[in-house]
């Protein structure tokens, strides 16, 4: 329950504040989400700025949760100004920390996306391409998923408050879906991306039977060439079978499906060396 | 011989309803989320068990060795508290197959071993078992793995019959819970029915490794397949589901995790996948195992050669489920017997 004692990295109870790039906003929502555990944290934390949650705003803050990615040559002054007056940043979901939807505008020239999304009235307009936050300043702890996922956002912060360091996993979302005990959605003839995503979710969309859209982005060394072999594996056994031969995907369509969520940096579809892994 | 006796279906489920009324029991249930799928799971009535089922995602071995089990909390107090997480519930485990049976003994063996162990065995004591039959699917290979007609830490036995279940008692434990049922003498008719359905799963039982355990630990030991290891990594996605479905697998991790509140928290085990990149990286940042298609090759010397040095036999019961959870289609059959052919083929 709520604690007055000051945390031990700041000295006092720090400020946070909520700050959003290029998305949704659906991770500031999120968190809200919490409500219980929220009103926890908000026992060791004030905070100062949410465009989601509160109407003041405050130019001083010790800790900024960052989500969105980076989009314009204005985000990068900006993100660049928070980092200096923050001294933690905390990125927030995977367009901050990955590159999620954002990034598949990067497979275009900056003016023919200018064009499709403005046409005529493009001029004066100016973008460049989409990146996660880490590309751009120092990001001291990063969450993913889309929208964030909590229990990671949970860990993070109280890493983060007790001065602990904090490694995203570095799994697929398999291991959380078989340790709790789910059904998996190839077995269902599905096609699902939980074997080269990064975990920390909890296997959240297994847990209702549905497959993984790869929302955390890939693992570190996710095979993606593995996956298009088994997705294309004509003399497989039984279930694996029932998956290629019933949706029958090309590589391209398996690339299309991995861009979704991941286009910073490009995908490495070729086949890796044996000893690079 | 054992004591065999027959239980009804009517007799099972009220044998069912008084276990279940006595203290917990696991049992193969449905899915709410996922019919057609079964799991083990506490029961809260008979109707839920599930007898007849083909396999699980994960095993029985969950019973005694959860996925994610608290060991202790803590407290940051001055001084700092530690409180063990106990359980000392007796509880019954129902519905294990004979393949699964063996698994739950190799872990028997694996965690007596010096260093010992000591949860495994506490959770071992609480538990009373009910194994039964089954009949496989193109996965299973238990006849090859010598585990299809295990009754190793049996209580009961279940045999599908005709009139019900050919119950098979194996122990006094098994004897006592029979307090709670309604049996009948068994008739010749009910032995030979239930003879005919091991014959009938051991005639379904295609998958076999093509070398005894002694060669086939041998070749592992002898060959150099590095190449072949390379191609079954280009399809190894390392998600590690062939470990964590597995029911003789038992490397876990420890992790101490933070309440809310940050002035206390738990320690909780959770388990380990040799397959995974960083199972082996150690202090220093040294990785032993980096390298996908050492840790692929890890996972067979593991099962066939160092445990089979160990303990007398592959730690593989044939149970299929490592095949079954494989997305990239990596068959621990097809596999081990490519390691066979290619190792002959040099000869």
């Amino acid at each position: 329950m709520p604690q007055e004692a000051p945390i031990p990295r700041f000295g006092h109870k720090p400020q946070v504040a909520f700050f959003d790039f290029a998305c949704c906003e659906g991770c500031q929502l999120s968190v809200l989400q919490l409500e219980e555990k929220l009103l926890e944290i908000l026992g060791h934390v004030d905070v100062v700025t949410w465009r989601e949650a509160m109407t003041e705003t405050s130019s001083e803050y010790d800790i900024a949760f960052c989500e969105g990615s980076i989009t314009t040559e204005e985000d990068i002054e900006r993100i660049r100004a928070i980092r200096k007056q923050a001294e933690v940043l905390v990125t927030l979901g995977s367009c901050a920390s990955g590159g999620c939807h954002n990034e598949l505008k990067n497979q275009w020239s900056m003016d023919e996306v200018l064009g499709v999304v403005y046409g005529d009235d493009a001029g004066g307009i100016s973008t460049i391409p989409s990146r996660p936050i880490s590309a751009v300043v120092d990001v001291d702890y990063q969450t993913f998923g889309c929208p964030v996922s909590l229990p990671e956002f949970v860990t993070v912060v109280s890493c983060m408050l007790t001065g602990q360091h904090y490694e995203p996993p570095n799994q697929p979302v398999c291991v959380e879906c078989k340790l709790n005990d789910y059904v998996c959605v190839y077995e269902k003839g599905e096609v699902c991306l939980g074997p080269v995503t990064r975990c920390g979710c909890n296997a959240i969309c297994t847990s209702f039977g549905h497959a993984c859209q790869g929302c955390r982005g890939l693992m570190d060394s996710a095979n993606l060439p593995a996956m298009l072999k088994a997705l294309t594996r004509e003399e497989a056994h039984s279930i694996m079978r029932m998956v290629v031969e019933r949706h029958s995907l090309t590589e391209d369509e398996i690339a299309a499906k991995l861009r979704i969520y991941n286009n910073w940096p490009e995908l490495r579809m070729e086949e890796a060396q044996p000893d690079d892994d | 011989m054992a004591a065999e006796l027959l239980m009804t279906p009517y007799a099972m489920d009220r044998f069912m309803g008084r276990l279940i009324a006595e203290g917990p029991v696991m049992g193969p249930r449905d899915r709410r989320v996922q019919p057609g799928f079964v799991k083990f799971e506490w029961l809260s009535s008979a109707d839920e068990l599930v007898l007849e089922y083909t396999t699980t995602t994960i095993p029985p071995k969950k019973a005694f060795f959860p996925p994610r089990q608290p060991l202790f909390e803590f407290e940051l107090s001055e001084p700092p508290t530690i409180t063990a997480v106990q359980e000392a519930t007796p509880f019954t485990l129902v519905g294990v197959h004979p393949c699964d049976l063996a698994g739950l003994s190799m872990l028997d063996d694996a965690y007596a071993r010096e260093p010992a162990e000591a949860c495994w065995p506490a959770a071992r004591a609480r538990a009373r078992v009910i194994g039964v039959d089954c009949l496989p699917d193109e996965y299973c290979f238990c006849f090859a793995m010598n585990t299809c007609n295990s009754r190793e830490g049996a209580d009961l036995f279940l045999t599908p019959i005709a009139r019900g279940y050919l119950v098979e008692v194996l122990t006094e434990a098994g004897e006592e819970m029979l307090r709670l049922s309604d049996v009948e003498d068994a008739e010749d008719e009910d032995r030979s029915q239930a003879q005919a359905f091991r014959r009938d799963k051991g005639n379904r039982l295609s998958a076999s490794i093509d070398a005894s355990p002694e060669e086939f630990a041998e070749i592992l030991e002898t060959q150099e397949l590095g190449e072949l290891w390379r191609e079954i990594a280009g399809r190894c996605y390392s998600c590690g589901s062939c470990n964590t479905t597995c029911p003789t697998c038992f490397c876990f991790d420890i992790n101490d995790e933070f309440d809310l509140g940050l002035t206390g928290g738990q320690r909780v085990r959770t388990w380990d996948s040799c397959q995974l990149q960083e199972f082996a990286l150690v202090a220093g940042g040294h990785n032993f195992r980096r390298i996908r298609w050492q840790r692929v090759r890890h996972r067979w010397h593991r099962k066939f050669l160092y445990l089979y040095r160990t303990f007398g036999r592959p730690y593989c019961t044939g149970c299929g489920r490592c095949s079954r959870a494989c997305t990239a289609d990596i068959n621990i059959v097809d596999v081990s017997n490519e390691v066979i052919a290619r190792a002959r083929g040099r000869v």
